[in-house]
């Protein structure tokens, strides 16, 4: 067995019955790297996690670890650990005998398996709580408990399922930077899987964005944040907006693209045929402009109208949230030295516009298309 | 939530139709509690002639009372063999119908369709059965077997209760630290449950431990306590019968609260000492 926690999936399937949750999935992740799993529940990412893990039988495809097959073999013979989204502490085991589980399998005798377990449980701090029962721990310890349950096998590959969803906001962040320091200072491959965008970009080197079984984007947290490859990553991942209408003329060089309201803007470099093909982009809302709108304005190209919807003050800047003819949550977050940032509040029209070199094309999906429902993190409530 | 301290008319109707149903169930029996300490010329009944454990000497001396040690001993070694039986194919059986396979709804109902079978009948065709066979009927074959057909849906019910509150990953995760499956069942599976477990030992034993109907007619020549107490209350005119009703329930309140213990202090440790 290699060292190696690279990790290849080859035209991974699962299937369940008639319902498919992956669909052949090619991905490589390299070693040593944070790699985050991120799409809504439901989209396969935790059936990935779990074939990886040893946990579920591919229906077919191929699972490298290290350059070497593993499908088929026991969790143990893989070199990797997994840690449970509830983290399945032995309820009936204290601490130390949890963490010195592994080692008694295999045969290690009392005494050894007790030092060693003291020992992980140092690395994670716990040490000094070894002798209670994980009912008697917070949901932070425990996890820490979890972590070095699964660290003590030596692990090339650490497999997280959810690991902060069951904390609290304030522990979420603390541990959410514990877990990277620990993955810097191991060395080994994290796959992390998660449903939360913020937590992906913050810890991962690698993002894979998952819907349906497929996946939409796997590269780094940049990558997936500033050039989302479909209107989906673009949606999933937030800060961004997605306009969507047919390229109905041409300059040559240069397709304008005309949305449902009539709104039109400009895709350099897609200009070779005016033929009413479909075209979407992503602007980012930050690099988006606004002013007031005028009765009977005629709408220059880049731009869309909309009423404001809400706004909130966020310290550095302020967001707005527009209402247009095609979008509900149209977002525009502006700098707060804004020469208009008195005027706008909510019933206000406006005009968003944008220039041309800051706009990302984004490809059509080859796949089914879903909706991402996670958009928790931007949805403002509505002005009362 | 109550507001103002009052409590509803309800619970005042509720609370005296439970001190109703509690005097009855322990009014009566108070009764032979009482009447089982009569002195040694006392009689059946009220009032008490002096207080004495004669009536208790005299359940083990005398051979005219029945046999009352060895039926007593009977029932609980049946007991004890009903209440491991019952274990061992319960947990196995919760652990079978963890899944679905080919037939388990039919064998599932076919189980507990036996709860419902009056036991007369069960103790008369198990009777029956051994006779058309020549086989010999005895508390330790047919009386077995036929305390069986109540205690195992009953215990199959309460595993299948108990493994369905209990989550696969504390499996997955032994699995994922090299526990291979039996390992896995001795030292997770099997201590996580272990207070589902005492729970079907007890309802086996008590089960079969004062089991009439399913006896009567399947046990053979030796009785067991249950059938030697309804034979002496047609025969034995004496405080010695209710001194016998005393020692038996005592009996079974040891072991209910030996079990109930045990359960406790496993819920105890777990929640840490």
């Amino acid at each position: 067995m290699t060292q190696s926690g690279e990790i290849q999936l080859i035209k991974l399937t699962k299937s369940f019955g008639p319902m498919t949750a992956v669909h052949e999935i090619d991905l490589t992740i390299p070693q040593g790297s944070y790699c985050c799993l991120l799409g809504p529940s439901g989209c396969g990412k935790t059936t990935i996690l779990r074939m990886i893990a040893g946990h579920e039988t591919p229906t077919s495809g191929e699972i490298l670890i290290g350059g070497d097959s593993v499908v088929g073999l026991p969790p143990v013979r893989r070199g990797t650990a997994m840690m449970f989204q509830s983290y399945a502490l032995f309820p009936h085991l204290t601490v130390l005998d949890n963490v010195a589980f592994y080692l008694k399998m295999r045969g290690v005798g009392k005494a050894e398996r007790r030092q060693k377990a003291q020992e992980t449980l140092s690395r994670v701090q716990m040490d000094h709580l070894a002798n209670r029962v994980p009912a008697q721990l917070s949901g932070g310890q425990q996890q820490r408990v979890a972590l070095a349950r699964a660290l003590i096998t030596n692990p090339r590959v650490l497999l997280l399922d959810e690991p902060l969803s069951a904390l609290d906001e304030f522990l979420r962040l603390r541990m959410r930077g514990e877990l990277k320091r620990l993955q810097m200072d191991l060395g080994i491959t994290f796959i992390h899987v998660t449903h939360t965008q913020p937590e992906a970009i913050a810890l991962a080197d690698m993002v894979v964005v998952m819907d349906h079984g497929f996946i939409d984007q796997a590269a780094s947290a940049q990558a997936v944040y500033n050039t989302p490859r479909t209107a989906y990553v673009a949606r999933f991942m937030g800060g961004q907006n997605v306009l969507t209408g047919h390229v109905g003329e041409t300059d040559g060089e240069t397709a304008i693209v005309t949305m449902e309201d009539g709104a039109r803007f400009r895709v350099p470099g897609q200009g070779t045929d005016a033929d009413g093909r479909r075209l979407s982009i992503s602007v980012r809302r930050d690099k988006i402009d606004v002013a007031l709108a005028v009765e009977g304005q005629q709408m220059p190209v880049n731009s869309v109208r909309g009423t404001i919807r809400a706004t909130e003050y966020q310290g550095s800047y302020l967001k707005l949230a527009v209402v247009t003819a095609t979008s509900d949550d149209f977002v525009i977050n502006l700098r707060d030295s804004h020469a208009l940032a008195d005027q706008l509040r909510s019933g206000v029209d406006v005009v968003a516009s944008w220039t041309e070199d800051s706009i990302h094309l984004l490809a059509e999906r080859p796949h089914a298309d879903g909706q991402p429902y996670a958009a928790g993190i931007d949805s403002m409530p509505a002005p009362h | 939530m109550r507001k103002n301290g009052r409590r509803p008319l309800s619970f005042y109707l509720l609370a005296a139709f439970f001190a109703l149903f509690v005097l009855f169930l322990y009014g009566p029996m108070s009764a032979i509690y009482i009447l089982s300490f009569q002195g040694p010329s006392g009689g059946l009944t009220f009032p008490m002639n002096g207080v004495s454990t004669h009536w208790f000497d005299a359940l083990f001396a005398q051979q005219r009372t029945g046999d009352f040690e060895g039926s007593f001993w009977r029932s609980i070694v049946l007991a004890f063999l009903v209440m491991a039986t019952t274990l061992v194919v319960s947990v196995l059986a919760g652990l079978a119908f963890r899944r679905r396979f080919f037939g388990s709804t039919v064998v599932f109902y076919l189980a507990i369709a036996s709860l419902i079978m009056p036991g007369l009948l069960i103790s008369l065709g198990i009777g029956l059965m051994f006779q058309i066979f020549g086989w010999h009927t005895s508390w330790y074959t047919s009386g077995l077997g036929a305390h069986l057909t109540w205690t195992l849906p009953f215990g199959m019910l309460i595993m299948f209760a108990v493994f369905s509150r209990f989550n696969r990953s504390y499996e997955e995760a032994a699995r994922d630290l090299g526990a291979s499956p039996w390992q896995t069942f001795k030292y997770i599976i099997l201590p996580i449950l272990a207070p589902g477990l005492i729970a079907v030992g007890l309802f086996g034993f008590t089960l079969s431990y004062d089991e009439f109907p399913r006896s009567n007619l399947s046990i053979g020549a030796n009785n067991t306590l249950p059938l030697e107490i309804y034979a002496m209350t047609t025969n034995v005119t004496s405080p010695a019968l209710y001194a016998l009703g005393t020692l038996t329930t005592a009996i079974s309140f040891a072991i209910i609260a030996i079990a109930l213990g045990s359960i406790a202090f496993l819920q105890r440790r777990r929640r840490g000492r």
